[in-house]
Formats: structure tokens, C-alpha cells, sequence
């Protein structure tokens, strides 16, 4: 079988003045169709760096990615950037205040010229109906919108394209709790009813715990874990995996003795 | 009883603009005890930025800011003092740190040179070796490895944590009786935000500061504070000892607030209005945590 998308002997190499730096080093890893594949750790871990080469917006230095078993070439076809769609952390600076909502989500219909010309403005109000918006915010400018109103826009906007992949970059972190959870409900809802697939990048452990199938946690631009969701809260592999968690902040009795017990297992181990 | 560090009592701010009057709070009453970490927790538009802006006296001056209520500071009333009585509390007796120390420290002068401003703020004549040794001193309490390299750096030479323990031994650099910390470390990784609260908390046990703690993460705030008022659109809904308000929160607002957190324990993700006429239901308040009597 193939995988969706594959990531083989991965490594991004910025050279600097004096020396250079690995972003991403040798990372292969494999998305399953339908799958939502957590990146997680901390800043300049290099999670950002492989979104952006998963996305095309660089290629890697060393090392192939293929998407359905065929590699990507370092400058994609239309046909690809359509199939893999982001959904950026801040709904604010993605989405452009000068145009009407339905305006942006217009424009990638015209972009790869799906449906009916005539029926693309009917398109725009089923897909904001999809993610939970009345169809006649698309005369609405994004300034209009609250915080949780603009990402659903800017995931409605991902969807327009029929894509297949969804990189999902921090799509909650600057969210109040209450609306992250509407939204992630909705990110949940969405993947069933459309059979997406989602490398979803975050630092938020929480999150990942209840919207992730697997994860693979990052530490300076290595693949230090990849395990099954339940796994990796139980009984991670990595000790760094067991640090990360244990810095979680929680808020219930029985999350703080989950993580006293990985924390244990980290002195054990140490 | 001595007087509690902080006491607001009744505290409106609207603010008046071509669109007519936007009422920002609603009458809230709150109160530190001397050595006491308090959280004001609540989501963004709830008040809890304006409510320390009002503490530092900054808003007051705002035209088109419209405050009454009691703001009281070691029993003193905020609005008796003079304008120069209110501007030497500030940085002095009352200090904050803010959300992202990048922003907050300028870039273009070194650490060390801030510092001596921040020293200077207690002790006007101090001298520049003896304001570099009090920042070195400083500087080695909230665990910076080489505090003299870090003085000669600038902010932006220092990672996003290192800026953060700048920023906290800044605003103790000066004893103050009274320390707001505004969403302190939501920038940071959470490692680091661990490490950086853990530090906050014995540097303020050890020179029994008064803690207002404001913050929209409800696991940080159930680590680090004693009480927890929550806020919801200008309006405290509930407040009690941390490990009571969080054992059995009663109000509706608090409720949603707390299932909404994702649990590592993995419940999924929970079924939960973002608005509802029940949050505006009256305050709960928990046993043993009412307001203490405004004396004089």
C-alpha cells in the first residue's frame, strides 16, 4: 500500500555565514490517507521547516518527499499545491483584510478553475456553511469576524481546494480555550466527513492528546519519537517526549498523577 | 489586621468613543493579602488587561477612560495620591512583567544599562557599579548562568527565556510589595514556561510578594496561584481558594472554562457553547473567601 505522503532521508541545511544549520535531519516518516499526524516540540525544532517543505514553499536539501507514491519535484505542478493546503496559526495576517471573505474563498476556485464559473458563488456559501458559518458572511470582511469566525474562514478557505492534505500550523494556539474547542471539534468533524488527512503542528500537548492518531515529536531537528497517540502518553519511548509532557500545565487530578507517573519513569531511566 | 496589599472594590471603567459609551467592567471587587498569589483568570476582552492598567494608575490618565471604584493599595486609596505619589509606586512598590519580554525590553540599549534605569527607579543616586552589582546579584537569583555576559548582551542576543528571567529579576530588582504578571510565559515553550514559573514562585515566596497573576491558562494558573477570581466580560463569576475553585467549580462560566481545557488524559475534545445567558448568572463565591471590610 501506498502512503499519502512520505518523507524519505529528509534534511534542510540553511547555510549561514559561518556555519550551517539542520533544520530537518534525516527525517523519513510516512502519512496514512485519513490519518492526523501530530508534529510537536519546542520552538527550532524544526517542525515550521518540514511543514514548509511538505507544503513546497522550499524543497529539502538532501532527501525526497512524495506525495501517492510519486516525488514531488523542488517546484511543484498546480495539481499538487492544490492537493496539500495550510492552515496558518494567526487567521489575521493569513487572510487579507482587503478582501471580502467570499472574495478569498473565491479566488482558489478560480486559481484551479473547480466547478461551474456560474456556480462558484454557491460553492462559497456551502463552504461556509460546512464550517459552521452563515453563507452570507461572504460580503463580510475579515475584520468583521472574531478570532474563531476568521480560522474557520481560513479552513473553509483549504477546503475550497478538494484538497487531500491539510497542514494544520498552530491552528488553535491563539484561540480563547472555549472557541479552541468549538474549532477543534470542527477540525475533528471535517476529517471524518471528507476523509482528510492532517500533519498537525503544535506545541500544545493537551491538544494533541485528543485530536491526533500519531505523533512525532521533534527535538532540534530530529525525529526523536513516533509512535500511536495512546502510546505515547502512556509510555513514550523518548526521555525528551517524557520532559515535554511533564511541563504540561493540567487541570485535573488524574492528569497530574499521569504525569508524576511518566516523570518517575524519567528519573528511573535517567 | 493590617491593610490587604490590594483592594478594589467596585472598580467601573467604560470608555467613551464616537460610538457612545462601551462598558469594559462591571463593578469588580477583589483583594490581596500581603505575600498572597492571586489569579484573575478570564478569556481576551474580559477586562483583565485594563484591571492591571487601572492597578498601575496608567489608565486613569487615558481621556477617554471613565473608572470609579476603590483602588487601593496598602490601604491607601490610588485616587487620593498625587500624580507624583502614584508615578514613584510605580516600578518601585508595584511592578509587572509583561507577556513577551522581547517587546518589553528595549533593543537598543544593553541589559545592564536597563537595569541601572530599573535600580534607579528605589535609589535615584545610585552609582553604575553598584547598580551592575545589584543586577548581577539579581541575575543570579532567577538562575542565569553568566549574569555579567548577560548584562553587556542585548535582548535580542538572549533566547525568549532568558528575556523572561531578565524581565522577572527587573521587576523584583526593587522589592516591590505588589507584583502583576501579565500572561507571564505564554510565549515561551512549555519547558521553558515550567521552569520560568517554578522560579517566579520561590523568588516571590522567598520575599513574601503580593502576586496578581492574570492569565487565560487555567493549568498555569492552578499551579502557581493560592486564590483564583474568574472574570467573564467585566464581571467576576466566581472566586475561591485554587484547589476548591478547581475541585468543584459551581459557576456555569467556570465550568465550561474548565471542560474546555483538553486533557492529556485524552477525554476528546468536549461539546461546549461559547456563549450562553448562563455565564452572566450572579458570583459564586466559595466559603472563607469574601471580601474583607474597606476600613477608613
Amino acid at each position: 500500500m501506498t502512503h499519502l505522503l512520505s518523507l524519505h532521508d529528509v534534511s534542510k541545511i540553511f547555510a549561514q555565514s559561518k556555519h550551517e544549520v539542520r533544520a530537518v535531519d534525516e527525517v523519513s516518516l510516512d502519512v496514512d490517507e485519513g490519518e492526523c499526524l501530530a508534529v510537536v516540540g519546542e520552538s527550532g525544532s524544526g517542525k515550521s521547516t518540514l511543514a514548509n517543505m511538505i507544503l513546497g514553499i522550499y524543497p529539502p536539501s538532501i532527501g525526497t518527499i512524495s506525495f501517492r507514491g510519486e516525488v514531488l519535484p523542488g517546484k511543484r505542478e498546480l495539481a499538487h499545491r492544490r492537493a496539500i493546503q495550510l492552515v496558518q496559526q494567526n487567521p489575521l495576517s493569513s487572510l487579507n483584510p482587503q478582501r471580502s471573505i467570499g472574495a478569498s474563498l473565491r479566488l482558489p476556485l478560480d486559481v484551479h478553475g473547480l466547478g461551474e464559473r456560474s456556480q462558484r458563488s454557491d460553492r462559497v456559501g456551502q463552504l461556509l456553511e460546512e464550517v459552521g458559518l452563515p453563507a452570507d458572511y461572504a460580503g463580510r470582511s475579515p475584520a468583521s469576524l472574531s478570532g474563531g469566525q476568521r480560522q474557520r474562514v481560513a479552513i473553509a478557505r483549504a477546503l475550497a481546494c478538494e484538497s487531500d492534505l491539510v497542514v494544520l500550523d498552530e491552528p488553535t494556539s491563539a484561540l480563547d480555550v472555549l472557541v479552541q474547542a468549538r474549532v477543534l471539534k470542527l477540525l475533528n468533524d471535517l476529517r471524518r466527513k471528507r476523509g482528510l488527512t492532517y500533519v498537525f503542528i503544535t506545541h500544545d500537548l493537551s491538544v494533541v492528546r485528543n485530536i491526533a492518531d500519531r505523533v512525532a515529536v521533534f527535538e532540534r531537528g530530529r525525529l526523536v519519537e513516533l509512535n500511536p497517540t495512546g502510546k505515547v502518553f502512556s509510555d513514550p519511548d523518548h526521555a525528551y517526549t517524557r520532559r515535554l509532557i511533564g511541563a504540561v500545565p493540567v487541570v485535573t487530578a488524574e492528569e497530574v498523577r499521569l504525569r508524576n507517573h511518566l516523570m518517575k519513569k524519567e528519573n528511573v531511566s535517567a | 489586621m493590617t491593610a490587604p496589599t490590594l483592594l478594589i472594590r467596585d472598580l467601573y471603567l467604560a470608555f467613551r468613543g464616537w460610538a457612545g459609551q462601551i462598558d469594559v467592567l462591571h463593578g469588580i471587587s477583589l483583594h490581596i493579602n500581603k505575600g498572597e498569589r492571586v489569579a484573575l483568570v478570564g478569556e481576551s476582552g474580559s477586562g483583565k488587561s485594563v484591571t492591571a492598567r487601572i492597578i498601575l494608575g496608567l489608565l486613569q490618565q487615558t481621556r477617554s477612560a471613565r473608572v470609579s471604584g476603590l483602588v487601593a493599595f496598602e490601604g491607601r486609596a490610588l485616587a487620593k495620591l498625587t500624580e507624583a505619589e502614584r508615578h514613584r509606586l510605580r516600578g518601585n512598590r508595584i511592578s509587572m512583567i509583561f507577556q513577551d519580554p522581547m517587546s518589553s525590553l528595549n533593543p537598543v540599549y544593553r541589559i545592564g544599562e536597563q537595569f541601572h534605569e530599573v535600580l534607579k527607579r528605589a535609589e535615584p543616586r545610585i552609582a553604575p557599579a553598584a547598580a551592575r552589582e545589584k543586577a548581577a546579584a539579581a541575575l543570579a537569583d532567577v538562575a542565569i548562568p553568566d549574569p555579567n555576559r548577560a548584562l553587556d548582551s542585548y535582548a535580542f542576543q538572549l533566547s525568549g527565556g532568558m528575556n523572561q528571567r531578565v524581565m522577572i529579576a527587573m521587576a523584583l530588582a526593587n522589592e516591590p510589595s505588589l507584583l502583576i504578571a501579565d500572561e507571564p510565559g505564554t510565549a515561551l515553550d512549555v519547558t521553558v514556561q515550567a521552569q520560568t514559573l517554578e522560579l517566579m514562585r520561590d523568588l516571590v515566596a522567598k520575599h513574601h510578594t503580593s502576586v496578581l497573576f492574570i492569565s487565560h491558562n487555567l493549568g498555569v494558573v492552578r499551579e502557581f496561584a493560592d486564590r483564583v477570581y474568574v472574570i467573564y466580560k467585566g464581571r467576576i463569576v466566581e472566586h475561591g481558594r485554587t484547589a476548591d475553585l478547581f475541585a468543584d467549580p459551581r459557576h456555569p462560566y467556570t465550568r465550561a472554562l474548565l471542560a474546555a481545557v483538553p486533557r492529556i488524559t485524552g477525554e476528546g475534545v468536549p461539546e461546549i457553547d461559547d456563549v450562553s445567558e448562563d455565564y452572566f448568572q450572579p458570583l459564586v463565591v466559595h466559603e472563607g473567601c469574601a471580601e474583607p471590610e474597606v476600613t477608613g
